[in-house]
């Protein structure tokens, strides 16, 4: 089991009248190599279960094992290591860094993992071809469209190779066509042995996942696996 | 992430917000240049003044004394207080008369011709100095050619002199002077000696000098009383010893009436040693004075960057938070804030140095007289160690505080 996790809670103001459980009691199992969608409303808890999964949020109660080690017991330089080596993500608002072209913002996790310089921009580029963003490598992202951007952190997520990629909301920014792009390359990596979460609200794009989790008021209300057909 | 990449990092950052950061250096810049100057101009008048007190002489002391009746009486009282002087042998190294002619004197040799009264340029005006034997080691004179006065030289009033460096130049050039002949107001003096030329800046006269016998006294002073003595002591101690029997010996030779007023003639014992201590106390009191306002004009620009360092991470804040979602440490985010505050203030040294540089050349062109006056390398290396450390200790906050958010509260922030 690659992500395993038991009766998680993120609860809010805990205890006080604002109290709000933004997780409450949520068990999930996901396998290698799984293209899982988490479906629901905005406020059903589905971003705060993708942070808790990608390890940048703390849930307040409840068990998170991810490949077999306790991700709840970890420090802060082990769970950096978590999201640098074995996540990448893909944010509904890029989260390029400004100040840096395409290529560095996609050299900057192979940097904080340690890659040698000389084997950095080869990884970069590869990313960056993969999703047809190459000839954009000295872009700024104020010089590039949505699309173009969202491309450029699936290479930064990609760059790595993580075993997981987690995308909240990957299309919610973008025209209808460049989502679909968006999504082609998401499934491309899924080909690959990629194991994918995709966090999102609409239905048509939950429908091209092969196991759907669906997320109300913190708790979950179905998974099933789902016939898909991506010819 | 290594270092390199680190300094790469924040050199970008630092460039992509050109404004910000140099308005971030500016207290830096003010800073470091106002101490480098500040220090660098009180280190040039102790200089100064080292200098000063090391041609003139350590342990010297001058007396002297003023009679106010008949000169015929005075000099009675002043060959006893020169007596007097020569008889503390186990304190003194030499005594010597220390006086000045006050007539129009005209020295000649060849065709040339000095005069003590050329007040068109007083740099070259010729000082005729009347003293014993001892004059050239109580004045610190060292000897370039030839011998001091004599005894005898004293004794029989001979006709015999020796020159200060620039005279002899002036007169001679690059010939030897002694054994040849001057004449001064027509009557020939023999140069028996030649002092090496001390080049004290505003004190020409000190090389401008002739030395004759001071009991020419009688001839060219009118037979005014010998007032004046420098009494070279053998240290420290002997200077303080020395002056307290001096002291004891001129104020039962001088008495005062019972409201204190002196009755028939006062004295001034005076040694350069307590004007170099307080000098010294005053420089040191001066550099802490300045040290003080330029080390509160550097933490006012600490504090500057610290405000800055604080208002840049929380504008990048979600910055951070990209960078600790794609793996980025805590300590990775605290190194990149720290250099880049590290660097901002390195380079506000830099350029602060510089200006210090300029700073200091322009003080001590009108500060003291016109010196070549430069930082030293103590200062320079210290005042941008100094600013690095500065940058380091106010960075160190806001790194702290960026480097502990929670990667998903940094993401959330705008």
């Amino acid at each position: 089991m690659l992500i395993d996790i038991k009766d998680i809670y993120k609860i809010y103001n805990e205890g006080k009248e604002s109290e709000v459980r933004a997780l409450d009691g949520v068990s999930l199992q996901i396998d290698r190599g799984e293209f899982v969608a988490i479906v629901g409303q905005s406020g059903s808890g589905k971003s705060t279960l993708m942070n808790v999964l990608g390890c940048l949020d703390i849930p307040t109660y409840g068990d998170y094992f991810l490949d077999g080690t306790d991700v709840t017991a970890l420090g802060d330089r082990k769970l950096a290591r978590i999201r640098n080596r074995e996540i990448g993500f893909i944010f509904q608002g890029y989260n390029l860094i400004q100040e840096l072209d395409a290529l560095e913002n996609v050299i900057l996790p192979l940097i904080y993992r340690g890659v040698p310089v000389w084997d950095r921009e080869d990884m970069a580029m590869e990313a960056l071809e993969k999703v047809g963003m190459a000839d954009r490598a000295h872009h700024r992202p104020s010089e590039m469209s949505g699309g173009q951007q969202q491309r450029v952190a699936i290479a930064r997520a990609i760059a790595a190779h993580p075993p997981i990629i987690m995308a909240d909301e990957p299309t919610g920014a973008l025209d209808s066509k460049t989502g679909k792009h968006v999504l082609e390359i998401l499934r491309d990596l899924y080909r690959e042995g990629n194991t994918i979460l995709l966090i999102t609200h609409d239905e048509g794009i939950a429908a091209t996942a092969k196991r759907v989790v669906r997320l109300s008021d913190g708790k979950i209300i179905s998974d099933a696996p789902q016939e898909v057909d991506w010819t | 992430m290594n270092l390199f990449q680190a300094f790469k990092m924040a050199f970008k950052s630092i460039a992509h917000k050109k404004t910000r950061s140099f308005l971030t250096m500016l207290g830096i810049i003010i800073g470091v240049a106002s101490v480098v100057i500040m220090v660098s101009v009180v280190q040039g008048q102790n200089q100064k003044n080292l200098e000063y007190f090391e041609k003139m002489g350590n342990n010297k002391i001058s007396v002297d004394a003023y009679y106010f009746y008949s000169s015929e009486g005075g000099n009675e009282v002043f060959q006893s207080l020169y007596d007097y002087c020569l008889g503390m042998q186990d304190l003194v190294v030499g005594v010597t008369p220390n006086i000045q002619t006050y007539q129009d004197m005209t020295i000649k040799y060849g065709g040339k011709t000095v005069s003590t009264q050329n007040y068109e340029n007083w740099e070259d005006m010729i000082t005729v100095v009347l003293g014993s034997d001892q004059y050239g080691a109580c004045n610190n004179y060292t000897l370039a050619n030839g011998r001091e006065l004599s005894y005898l030289d004293i004794q029989n009033t001979n006709n015999v002199c020796v020159l200060g460096g620039r005279l002899k130049e002036t007169l001679f050039n690059f010939v030897d002077p002694v054994g040849e002949t001057i004449t001064i107001n027509g009557q020939p003096f023999l140069v028996v000696g030649w002092y090496e030329r001390k080049d004290l800046e505003g004190w020409p006269e000190l090389d401008n000098m002739i030395l004759l016998p001071y009991t020419f006294n009688r001839t060219l002073n009118q037979n005014s009383p010998i007032n004046s003595f420098v009494v070279k002591a053998k240290n420290a101690e002997a200077t303080v010893e020395a002056m307290t029997k001096l002291d004891a010996f001129l104020a039962s030779m001088f008495p005062k009436d019972a409201d204190g007023i002196p009755t028939i003639g006062d004295y001034y014992i005076r040694s350069d040693n307590a004007s170099a201590e307080s000098i010294q106390q005053q420089s040191n009191m001066q550099a802490l004075v300045l040290g003080a306002i330029a080390g509160i004009s550097l933490l006012v620009g600490g504090i500057g960057i610290m405000n800055i360092m604080l208002v840049t991470v929380t504008e990048r804040t979600r910055e951070i938070g990209i960078r600790k979602a794609i793996g980025a440490e805590r300590r990775s985010i605290i190194a990149q804030f720290l250099i880049e505050a590290a660097v901002i203030c390195g380079i506000g040294g830099v350029l602060g140095i510089g200006i210090g540089y300029v700073g200091t050349l322009i003080a001590g062109k009108f500060l003291l007289q016109g010196t070549m006056l430069l930082p030293s390398a103590g200062i320079t290396i210290g005042a941008f160690a100094f600013s690095v450390v500065l940058g380091v200790i106010f960075g160190i906050y806001p790194a702290i505080k960026a480097s502990g958010l929670q990667p998903v509260e940094a993401l959330r922030a705008e």
